[in-house]
Order: structure tokens, then C-alpha cells, then sequence
């Protein structure tokens, strides 16, 4: 008998170029924010020695993982009960909890943390009205205000991992143990808890790995506090020449936080891993009386306070500023007439830039997830790796890196759009893989099979069976890129270059000068462009956005 | 088209699932691949199919040698065991598919269509998309799907094993048409021994990677070669005996059993010692003992026992008797008052010696 080895297909091929281009965009990157930090920058001491003298870095450092660790567990406070109560129990005003997962996806957070000063800063609207009443306020600047804003803009995401999984969770597990003889309460507690908890656990690492990464509150609102991913920006763009070995070390301890906490929950989860098969889910349970309308209350609460930032935008671009005062009360047109006619430069990159990332990264996405979910080989393991990593990246990591890598050589980027859309598109790619693979799963095999069979060929049977079945997921993931997208800033800021401002940049901009009516106008142009493609999306083409994640 | 396969040979992981298969399948014949899951049937099929690449030995296709052609390329059809109809497609476009990929126009196309879903009793439905069909439907959808193409070789992965029972005697009938009609060489796989038998023009009998026996459906049932065979089609009572002396093939042995002398027939040459002794329930006649035990009861090839379980059903009743020593054999008893022995009775049982058989342990 002789031995055949199998031939080299087209997937491989395929497989083979999508991972040189991660090589190239993301690793490489990577790899030279990892090697600058042990350089040494114009004869001066290394990263690490600089690091180790000041006392300051410490101190960051220290602060960022304080902060992960409290915003996670406000989130987790705050998300989980409500995820369980949304899941099992329906009570008034119950829908209005159901559009928490678009309120994250609307307010971007810089325009979260604009907001929240609006209203409760030094001079904002919440404050001065205290003030009148003999209240003062703790400064919202530093600890306050980093952690109240981190949390109400993360919490959702603890919510929304914590609802799919209850929501996932065969209640016939719980019937089981009831037979065998532990009461309802014990038996959710025994059987729900263990099958629930390793989704809750990711989603409250992905928690802090945004928090740790989090560039815009943190340097809006951080005061007086030194947190990593403010000094990192700092060292980039200090205006006495950017430190590249300081730069690269900072960012490179953000790196390994991440990293360390990402290995511990992983253990974590390893430990208690089982099996969870899709079942019955249960049906939720009607409340009534007192505590239907606390619990009522209580989501009303919550959500309201999530939505304060739209309210607050909407009335703020409108209003009448001298400055950086603002004249509640007084209407205007012009912060918006201003955003068109003198400055539409940021809102035409915007939505130029975008809309290029959009595109390239869904297609990028389709066929490494096509790949990885269907066409295993040797490689695809390496591939599925690759295409998760952004999620352990800060936008900052990922801006230092691009513009290490590509600044000069054979590939010089900076300074070009090119090098915001890769940003884009590197920082979003973990989203529109795993949009796209949730669905490729649920393809059964024998689809494609019983196209070839019929005389389709490989290539030809992906385009014209699994990409139609695709087709709705592939819009969702699209949609949510692209929210994602035009809402990014702590990549884009370190890539940009003069002319090529965006949206999110010029807000920020504005905010560091205190004009917040003209941010406002900005960033209501922003949420619009946020929320347009939502709209028709789920009106117009009835898209489930979030679909995949249930 | 005949199917011919040659010392062929499948690995997963480094793991042997097919290993050295040969195997001829007649041009238009009906073949069912049978056998317990895990024992390679769905990997052989699949192999034909040219989803799973051989790593050694020659698939051929009439005188076509396809081992290396991609499976689009096959000229097969392929009806699978979830359906695998296209969910966005309705059923005509799901029928119309593999035509369409073959570059037919559209009045082809549609006359096919129309005549394929007919043939299944479908041809008011070829608007609906599949979600609006019940199982039996979608199966005959998958059926027209796979024969509209005119394939030259029709592949089935257990077709049947989602539909309810009566639903799948009334497929399976649709199939054993259509196939006949069609006269397309068919590879049908199960595990369902009665769908085999039912079906089928020949059965290969596989057992862990191996085709254990290849016969017509009364070859397999009435003359297993192994044990396994008589075991898996068809229930069979196996009792381990030991021959006092070698047995020649096409012979008559004597066997002990339950301290009594049954005769049985050997298809193979046996040697003396350890071997398995073959007898279907219903090749083994019941009565009740007359006590005290008269001196015809001590006659050879007949075994004294007691009923030590009754189970009714129905056009039958099944027995098991034990017998002195310990063994104990099922029995089927057949016609009017069937079920009138009681459990702990005394009973004699006859075994008969023409379709007792005595196998290689």
C-alpha cells in the first residue's frame, strides 16, 4: 500500500496569506513594542531602568490594576442581578432594560465622560444646582469620577455575557436536581452557578481589560491619579519628543497585566469547565406587588442614569456657550452650523475611514473564520490564536505599535490615512471574527457537502450556499464594526496626523479645551452616524444585532 | 457504474478506521454498508463520496479510477442523514441546485424539477423553503435533490434513522422505487438491520473498519460466517460450546449443550475445542414438558429447560428458558396461543438442525 499524503488546497493557501497578514499588521507591531522597550533612546537610561526609578510608574500601575479590579466588580454588581432578574422574571418596564445592550454601542466613551462633567464637574449643571442648596460635590476628577463613569459604561457588557449564558442554561438541569431532592433555590444555586459562571468570568476579564486599556476617561477624568494608559499616551505625544524605549516599556507592562490576568481566568475556567449543552430555556416568571415595581424602579434607575449621556448631548449641542461657559437655558443652532461649515473635515474622515475598515475587516473576518470553524489545518489553530489577540491590546499598545513598525522601511504608513484604517481594522477584528464564526458553527457541514455533491466546486460551494447563510450575520457584525468603529480613539489618536482628525479626536480635543458645546455638536453628529446604520439595520432589514451572542 | 474498491485504507488522528477494505458493488445493484456505530460505515461511504481522502488504495467508479478526484467532480448523489436541504433555498431551488450547477437552462431545469418532485409526491410544494416541511418531506426532497442529477452513483448515510417508524417504512419503500426505476448503483449505509434486509440487493456486514461478511439479505441472515454476523443481523441465540473432535466444512456436527447432544450444521471447517453455537429464536421450537420426563423427552437435539421470562408482542411471544447447567436460550413462538406457556413452567425445546448452525467462536 502506498502512502498519500493530502494535497495543498486552496484553504491552505488562503490560511497560509491571512496569517502572513497578521504576522505583518499585528504581530510584527507587537513584537517591535516588545524590543523597544529593552533599547535604550539617545544614550539615555533604558525603559525598565526609568520605570524602576520613578516612583510614578509604580504608582500607575498599581492604580490601573485598582481600578480593573473595582470598576469589575461595580459592573458585575450592577449586571449580573439584573441579567438574572431580566432572564428569569418579567416585570414593569422590563423592555426598557432589553435596550441597555444598544446604549454601549451609542455612547462612545469619550463622549461618557464628557457627559458625566457636564453634569456633575466642577462648573457642570448637577454641581452648581447642589451648590445652591449648600451641597458640594466631591471633585469628580480622579477616583470618583473614574470609577462612577468606568462602571455605568461597562456594567452592560457584564449584563449582556450574563444574560446570554442564564438565557443559554438547560432549565432541565434544574428540574433534574429538583427531583433528586434539593429545593428550587438550591437547586439553581447547585447546578445554575457552575454552568453560568465561566461566561460571567469572561466577560468580567473583558471588563477589565477595557478598563486597564481605557484611554479616553481615564485621561479625561484621571486628575490627579497616574494611570498606565494616560503616562503610556503621554510618553507617545509629550511635546519634547516622544520617548519611544518609555513608550514601549509602558506599554509593554499594560501587555503582561492583561496577559497575567487573562492566563489566571483561563485556569480559572479550565478548572471548573463542563460540558454546556443548549437546552430548554426557562420561561420567566411573571412578579407583581411591591416587589415588581422595586425591581421596576431599580432597572429604570439604571437605565436611565446609562442614557443620561445622549440626553445630555442632545441638550448640550444646542445650547449656547461662551467659551467653555455654558448658558443652559439659551438655544442655538450654531455649535451644529459650526461643525459643518467650518470644520466637516473630521466628519468626512470619519465616516471615509470607517466605512474602508468596515469593509475590509467583515471580509478579512469571513474567511478567517470560514477557515478556522471549516477548513482546519495545521495552521487555522495558529490563525483563530492570531485573530483574538487584539482583544488582550489596548488601542494605545496597538497605536504605538503601527507606528513603530511602519514610520519608515519599506512599508511607511505614518502619515497616511492607510495607517488609522489599519488601526481600525487590527483593534476590530477580534469582534467581526467571532460574529461571523458563531454562525459558521450553526452551518451544519453536511450543507456544503450535499453542494459539492452535486457537482459544485469547494470555492464555488462557499459562495453561493455558506455565504447567503451568512449573509445576516455578516450584517450584524458589520454594523457593530462599524459603531465600534467611528466611536474609536485611543488608537486612532496615536496614529493620526494633521488633516486627518477624526470625530471622537476632535470631541476629545475640544473637551481637553473645555468647549463643550462644540463637543456636544460633535458628538451628536457622532451617536448619528452611531445609530443611523443601527436604525436600518434592525428597522429596515430586520437584523438581530446581537443574535450571536445569545 | 459499478463501484469496485481495492485494499483501501482511511486514517483519522493517526488512526486506522478503514483498514485494507476491498470490496465490488455491482452496476445498479442496491449495496447497504451495515453495521454498529463506529464501525466505519460512514467513513467508508464518505470516502466514496471523496470527502475523506484515502491514504491508501484505489476507488474506482466503472472503469473510472476516482480516488483522487475531488468529490464535486464524482458524478455522485448524496441524500444525508440530517438532509442537509439549503435552508435559505426553497424546494424547488434546493432540487434545482445541482442542475443549475451543470449549466442546464432554465426549461431543463425546470421540467427536471417539476418531474423530480413529482416522482416524490412533492410537485405542489417546491415554493416552501425547508423549515415549512415535516421530516418525511424533507427526506424526499433530499432524495429527488440527489437523483434529479442523474448521478452515477447514489450514496445514502442512514437516510431514515430521523423519521418516525411508520414514516420510514413509507420512505423506505419511496427509496427501493425510485432506486429500481433509476437503476442508479446504490450505497446505502444503516445500522438498522431490518432497512438492510429490507432494501437491499446485498449487504456488507462491518465490524471495526473491516467488511466481516458480503452476502444477499437471506445469505447474511440464514448463513452467517461469524458470529458477529448472526449477532448483529437478526437476533440470534449464541452459546459457547466445545467441540469434542474437528468438523469439516458442509458438515454435521454433534454439540453438547446443557448436558444434551444438539446436531448443527458447520459452514466452515472447525477444529476441536472451543466454538459458538447458533440458533434464532425462531428456528427453535417450544412444548410443555410431560412429567415425570418420558424417555422420548432424552432423545437428541431435544433440551429440557423452564420459562424464566415472558414477553408479549403481539403477532409473537418471546421466551427465555433456561437450561440445566445455566445457559439459557430466547425462543419465539409463533401462532395461536402463543403466550400460553407460564414463566416456571417445564418445557422441552427442539432445536432445528438444518438452520442451527456451529460457528468459529
Amino acid at each position: 500500500m502506498t502512502l498519500r499524503r493530502a494535497p495543498l488546497t486552496v484553504w491552505f493557501w488562503l490560511t497560509l496569506a491571512a496569517l502572513a497578514v497578521l504576522v505583518l499588521f499585528l504581530l510584527l507591531p507587537l513584537f517591535n513594542v516588545l524590543v523597544g522597550s529593552f533599547g535604550r533612546g539617545a544614550g539615555g537610561p533604558s525603559g525598565w531602568a526609568q520605570v524602576a526609578s520613578e516612583r510614578k510608574y509604580l504608582e500607575a500601575v498599581l492604580n490601573s490594576i485598582t481600578l480593573g479590579l473595582v470598576v469589575t466588580l461595580g459592573s458585575a454588581l450592577i449586571g449580573v442581578p439584573m441579567a438574572y432578574v431580566a432572564a428569569r422574571h418579567d416585570f414593569p418596564g422590563k423592555g426598557l432594560v432589553a435596550i441597555l445592550p444598544l446604549v454601549t454601542l451609542v455612547v462612545p466613551e469619550v463622549i461618557a465622560a464628557q457627559t458625566w462633567l457636564m453634569m456633575v464637574g466642577n462648573n457642570g449643571l448637577v454641581s452648581r444646582a447642589l451648590a445652591d442648596w449648600g451641597l458640594e460635590l466631591p471633585s469628580f476628577y480622579g477616583w470618583f469620577g473614574l470609577v462612577t463613569v468606568m462602571t455605568f459604561t461597562y456594567y452592560t457588557y457584564l449584563y449582556i455575557g450574563t444574560l446570554a449564558a442564564i438565557r443559554g442554561f438547560d432549565v432541565q438541569l434544574e428540574e433534574a436536581a429538583q427531583s433528586l431532592g434539593t429545593s428550587p433555590v438550591l437547586s439553581r444555586w447547585k447546578v445554575m452557578v457552575p454552568v453560568v459562571l465561566p461566561s460571567v468570568l469572561a466577560s468580567a476579564l473583558l471588563v477589565f481589560t477595557l478598563v486597564v486599556g481605557n484611554f479616553a476617561v481615564a485621561t479625561i477624568l484621571g486628575g490627579k491619579v497616574p494611570l498606565l494608559s494616560v503616562l503610556t499616551y503621554q510618553a507617545t505625544v509629550s511635546e519634547v519628543g516622544s520617548d519611544p524605549t518609555l513608550q514601549s516599556t509602558l506599554a509593554t507592562l499594560s501587555v503582561g497585566i492583561v496577559m497575567v490576568v487573562l492566563f489566571l481566568q483561563r485556569w480559572v475556567v479550565s478548572r471548573g469547565r463542563r460540558e454546556v449543552t443548549q437546552g430548554r430555556g426557562a420561561r420567566a416568571t411573571r412578579l407583581a406587588g411591591r416587589r415588581a415595581w422595586l425591581l421596576g424602579l431599580g432597572a429604570a434607575g439604571v437605565v436611565s442614569v446609562s442614557l443620561l449621556p445622549v440626553v445630555t448631548i442632545v441638550v448640550g449641542a444646542f445650547t449656547q456657550a461662551r467659551g467653555p461657559v455654558m448658558r443652559w437655558g439659551q438655544w442655538t443652532t450654531a455649535n451644529l452650523e459650526r461643525v459643518f461649515t467650518r470644520a466637516p473635515d473630521p466628519l468626512f474622515n470619519t465616516l471615509t475611514y470607517a466605512a474602508v475598515a468596515t469593509l475590509v475587516g467583515i471580509g478579512f473576518s469571513v474567511l478567517v473564520s470560514y477557515l478556522v470553524v471549516k477548513k482546519r489545518n495545521r495552521l487555522t489553530p495558529a490563525l483563530d490564536y492570531l485573530t483574538a489577540l487584539p482583544l488582550a491590546l489596548s488601542g494605545t499598545v496597538i497605536g504605538i505599535g503601527l507606528v513603530m513598525t511602519f514610520n519608515t522601511g519599506w512599508l511607511p504608513l505614518t502619515g497616511t490615512a492607510s495607517i488609522i484604517v489599519l488601526a481600525y481594522v487590527v483593534r476590530r477584528l477580534p469582534f467581526g471574527t467571532r460574529n461571523a464564526s458563531s454562525t459558521l458553527y450553526n452551518i451544519p457541514d453536511s450543507i456544503e457537502e450535499a453542494s459539492i455533491s452535486l457537482g459544485v466546486p469547494p470555492v464555488a460551494t462557499f459562495f453561493r450556499v455558506v455565504l447567503p447563510l451568512m449573509v445576516p450575520a455578516v450584517v450584524a457584525a458589520a454594523v457593530l464594526t462599524w459603531t465600534t468603529t467611528v466611536a474609536e480613539l485611543s488608537a486612532s489618536i496615536i496614529v493620526y496626523s494633521g488633516g486627518r482628525s477624526t470625530l471622537p479626536i476632535e470631541i476629545f480635543r475640544l473637551i481637553d479645551s473645555g468647549l463643550m458645546a462644540q463637543a456636544s455638536a460633535h458628538g451628536l453628529l457622532l451617536v448619528a452616524v452611531i445609530l443611523l446604520p443601527i436604525a436600518v439595520a434592525t428597522r429596515v432589514f430586520r437584523v438581530d444585532l446581537f443574535a450571536s451572542r445569545n | 457504474m459499478g463501484i469496485r474498491i481495492d485494499s483501501l485504507a482511511v486514517a483519522y488522528d493517526g488512526h486506522r478506521v478503514i483498514d485494507g477494505l476491498s470490496l465490488d458493488i455491482e452496476r445498479g445493484s442496491f449495496f447497504t454498508l451495515l453495521g454498529p456505530s463506529g464501525c466505519g460505515k460512514t467513513t467508508l461511504l464518505r470516502t466514496l463520496a471523496g470527502f475523506v481522502r484515502a491514504e491508501a488504495g484505489r476507488v474506482h467508479f466503472g472503469s473510472r479510477d476516482v480516488t483522487a478526484v475531488p468529490a464535486h467532480q464524482r458524478d455522485i448523489g448524496m441524500v444525508f442523514q440530517d438532509y442537509a436541504l439549503f435552508p435559505d433555498k426553497t424546494v424547488f431551488d434546493n432540487v434545482a441546485y445541482g442542475l443549475r450547477a451543470r449549466g442546464q437552462d432554465q426549461t431543463t431545469v425546470a421540467r427536471k424539477v417539476g418531474a423530480a418532485l413529482e416522482r416524490v409526491g412533492l410537485d405542489a410544494l417546491g415554493h416552501r423553503h425547508p423549515a415549512a416541511l415535516s421530516g418525511g418531506q424533507r427526506q424526499r426532497v433530499a432524495l429527488a435533490r440527489a437523483l434529479v442529477i442523474e448521478p452515477q452513483v447514489l450514496l445514502m448515510d442512514e437516510p431514515l434513522s430521523n423519521l418516525d417508524a411508520k414514516l420510514r417504512i413509507q420512505v423506505r419503500q419511496t427509496i427501493a422505487e425510485l432506486q429500481a426505476q433509476a437503476g442508479i448503483t446504490t450505497v446505502f449505509v444503516t445500522h438498522d438491520q431490518d432497512e438492510a434486509l429490507a432494501l437491499s440487493h446485498r449487504i456488507g456486514v462491518m465490524n471495526q473498519g473491516r467488511l466481516e461478511q458480503v452476502g444477499t439479505p437471506s445469505q447474511v441472515y440464514r448463513e452467517p460466517g461469524t458470529s458477529y454476523v448472526a449477532d448483529f443481523v437478526g437476533a440470534a441465540n449464541l452459546l459457547p460450546v466445545t467441540l469434542a473432535q474437528p468438523v469439516a466444512a458442509g458438515t454435521r456436527a454433534e454439540v453438547p449443550v446443557g448436558g444434551r447432544v444438539v446436531s448443527a450444521r458447520a459452514p466452515g471447517a472447525l477444529p476441536a475445542g472451543a466454538a459458538t453455537l447458533v440458533a434464532r429464536p425462531e428456528d427453535i421450537a417450544l412444548a410443555p414438558a410431560v412429567p415425570p420426563e418420558s424417555a422420548g423427552d432424552a432423545l437428541p437435539g431435544i433440551l429440557p429447560g423452564h420459562i424464566v421470562r415472558r414477553q408479549y408482542l403481539g403477532e409473537k411471544t418471546s421466551y427465555r428458558v433456561s437450561l440445566p447447567g445455566g445457559a439459557s436460550l430466547d425462543v419465539d413462538c409463533h401462532g395461536a396461543g402463543h403466550d400460553a406457556h407460564a414463566p416456571g413452567a417445564h418445557v422441552v425445546l427442539m432445536l432445528d438442525p438444518a438452520r442451527t448452525l456451529v460457528l468459529p467462536r
